[in-house]
């Protein structure tokens, strides 16, 4: 993304904060939408467009889970594991989802085709549904068994790749 | 029953209260008009005082008396900031708030700016929660087009708006100093305090910070009077609080109740529909995570700040976490070690080694491993870690395993000699 484009998402918002600094997460959120991560070149913009330094913009990006600054699947698939969800199942949806698309089960990781990335997350904030699962940052999605968490990757798979990366 | 708060109001409509219409429909936005006409913002502190409301995000501080310390002559902005990052394990109550009742949140948060002197709430809300967000999102323009935020509200002098700001997943930025730094758009480490954020808070002046549920109990508080709010339940502990049970229960999901006037017997087996037939419960975190752990002995204990502090645990956020005997103890302390050990933000030592430390000692337990000398081990490692660090999260750690160690004994002892398979979880449909 360029930061002729961060610019301009972020000018509706400057005057809602005192420190332009308080622009950057915003950016950064913002600058993941069209690659899905965050490439040398979108921290650069992110940097140009707020004004603070390239080093700086990529220290606050690499302390959030939720940004990436290396390349991911199409689709991030974030299985939750926290202790709700271990209770109701969460490790054999994920062991079963690694198994499927052939990804260490220690680490998580991305597909071979790179379309689907299966990452564990902590408590997702919807324990009632667990084991749950969230796809991006769409709302989380829950009861899971096995085989149906893998069906939503199938899914997932074989439709088309959302117009922006909200992560 | 005679709670209009929180997501009682929403149930009352049944539907979700997602558009100005149906939010006043419902008896929403009466409070503040209330407020302008009639009540100086010093009463209405006054008022949340005398309410006895105290903060639903964890702590239970008493939310008037917070407000109280903001300086009331300085010059500097000030500022209301909810806490919407809700990342305690088995916490999900002020995302329902947030999804079916987003006004009564904003209503809450203009009167604590109007209380305050504020001309600027922000609710920081976790990532994670991008359809809450949008919600709020959506509803701070409905209200800006009705003139209940912006300039001159409702014909009055005041001038307050609401910002939603996006966290980017990080259980830590739910610590408020943490929250702060991550507002200022930095890492979010927490901060030493003092200067506590009521002193130097959002770019150093002076912020009010509040859970969602404790800020969106403030309309009906003001609707009804504080002394009807204080009326309900215990004097120390008055209110409706809601809890969010999960876990091995029927029913999981977010439950409103009177405090001090249901057991958390009735909670589980009541509200939340019991366990499967046969099994009996093991072990419960009642307040979240973060607290020390309960068992089969504690379930009368009435829910209440008071009661459950006798009991050993806290109220927290009161996300309640129930386990049956079909769970091992060991294992469930194992994935908190690994939930605090993949939180931790790193700045102190104690906590970022001793939880990593915990995670190893507990994975050596269950893989048959151990040696009876790591019990110790462990207990020493609880010592090294409580109360040597900047902020509660490494505490957070330490409560719920030292005292699963204390309590379930027998069990770590077994598991140290045989390990301990997976059990079978408890699977949807079952
Ligand atoms: C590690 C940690 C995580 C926390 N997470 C949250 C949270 O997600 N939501 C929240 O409201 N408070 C959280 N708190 C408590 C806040 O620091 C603060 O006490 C609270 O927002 C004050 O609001 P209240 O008085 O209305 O409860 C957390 C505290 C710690 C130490
Ligand atoms: S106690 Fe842990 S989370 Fe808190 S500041 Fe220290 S390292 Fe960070
Ligand atoms: S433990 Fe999985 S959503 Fe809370």
């Amino acid at each position: 993304m360029t930061a002729d484009e961060i610019r301009a998402y972020l000018e509706p918002r400057r005057h809602e904060f005192a420190d332009p600094r308080s622009l950057v997460m915003p950016a950064l959120k913002y600058a993941q939408t069209t690659r899905g991560h965050l490439s040398r070149e979108d921290l650069d913009a992110v940097a140009e467009a707020t004004g603070f330094t390239p080093s700086f913009v990529e220290s606050v990006a690499s302390f959030y889970d939720r940004l990436y600054t290396q390349p991911v699947g199409n689709r991030v698939v974030s299985v939750c594991i926290t202790l709700s969800c271990m209770l109701r199942g969460s490790d054999e949806v994920w062991d079963h989802l690694c198994e499927k698309e052939g990804i260490d089960h220690h680490h998580g990781g991305t597909s071979a085709d790179g379309r689907i990335t299966i990452q564990e997350a902590q408590c997702l904030g919807y324990c009632d549904k667990a084991p749950c699962i969230q796809v991006d940052a769409d709302e989380t999605l829950g009861p899971f068994t096995p085989d149906s968490a893998a069906a939503l990757v199938d899914e997932l798979r074989a439709a088309p790749d959302p117009e922006e990366y909200w992560r | 029953m005679p709670i209009m708060n929180n997501v009682y109001r929403q149930r009352a409509a049944e539907k979700p209260l997602v558009t100005l219409d149906d939010y006043r429909a419902a008896g929403g936005y009466t409070a503040l008009p209330k407020a302008l006409a009639d009540v100086e913002p010093d009463d209405l502190q006054y008022v949340f005082m005398r309410s006895g409301l105290r903060g639903r995000g964890g702590a239970g501080f008493p939310m008037g008396k917070k407000a109280s310390f903001l300086p009331k002559d300085s010059k500097k902005a000030k500022y209301v900031v909810c806490n919407a990052d809700e990342s305690e394990p088995g916490t999900f109550k002020d995302r329902d708030i947030m999804a079916f009742n987003p006004f009564q949140l904003l209503e809450g948060i203009t009167l604590a700016g109007y209380a305050i002197g504020a001309e600027r709430g922000y609710i920081y809300i976790r990532g994670e929660y991008e359809h809450q967000a949008r919600v709020l999102d959506d509803a701070v323009r409905q209200a800006r087009a009705a003139g209940l935020l912006g300039e001159g509200i409702l014909k009055s002098t005041l001038n307050f708006d609401i910002t939603v700001y996006r966290g980017a997943g990080a259980y830590i930025c739910g610590e408020e100093t943490a929250l702060l730094e991550s507002l200022e758009g930095k890492r979010g480490q927490p901060r030493l305090k003092p200067p506590f954020p009521a002193v130097a808070g959002l770019y150093q002046s002076p912020t009010l910070i509040n859970n969602v549920e404790t800020l969106a109990a403030l309309p009906p508080i003001v609707e009804n009077g504080a002394d009807w709010y204080a009326a309900l339940g215990p004097e120390k502990s008055p209110g409706s609080k809601v809890f969010s049970i999960s876990g091995h229960v029927m029913r999981p999901g977010n439950y409103e109740i009177v405090l001090g006037e249901t057991t958390l017997r009735e909670l589980i087996f009541v509200h939340a529909g019991g366990l499967r037939p046969g099994r009996r419960v093991k072990a419960v975190w009642v307040g979240g995570s973060s607290v020390p752990v309960l068992g089969e002995g504690h379930l009368d204990t009435p829910l209440d700040y008071e009661s459950i502090q006798a009991a050993g645990s806290a109220l927290g956020s009161g996300g309640c976490i129930v386990m049956d005997d079909s769970g091992c103890i060991v294992r469930a302390s194992l994935r908190l070690a690994t939930f605090y050990r993949h939180e931790s933000c790193g700045k102190c030592s104690p906590c970022r080694e001793g939880t990593t430390w915990l995670e190893k000692l507990l994975m050596r337990m269950i893989a048959g491993e151990a040696r009876m000398e790591d019990l110790e081990m462990m207990e020493t490692l609880f010592g090294r870690i409580s109360g040597k660090t900047l902020c509660p999260l490494a505490e957070g750690a330490v409560a719920p395993i030292k005292s699963a160690l204390n309590m379930f004994r027998d069990d770590f002892v077994r598991v140290v000699e045989n390990g301990s398979p997976r059990p079978e979880p408890m699977m949807a449909g079952a």
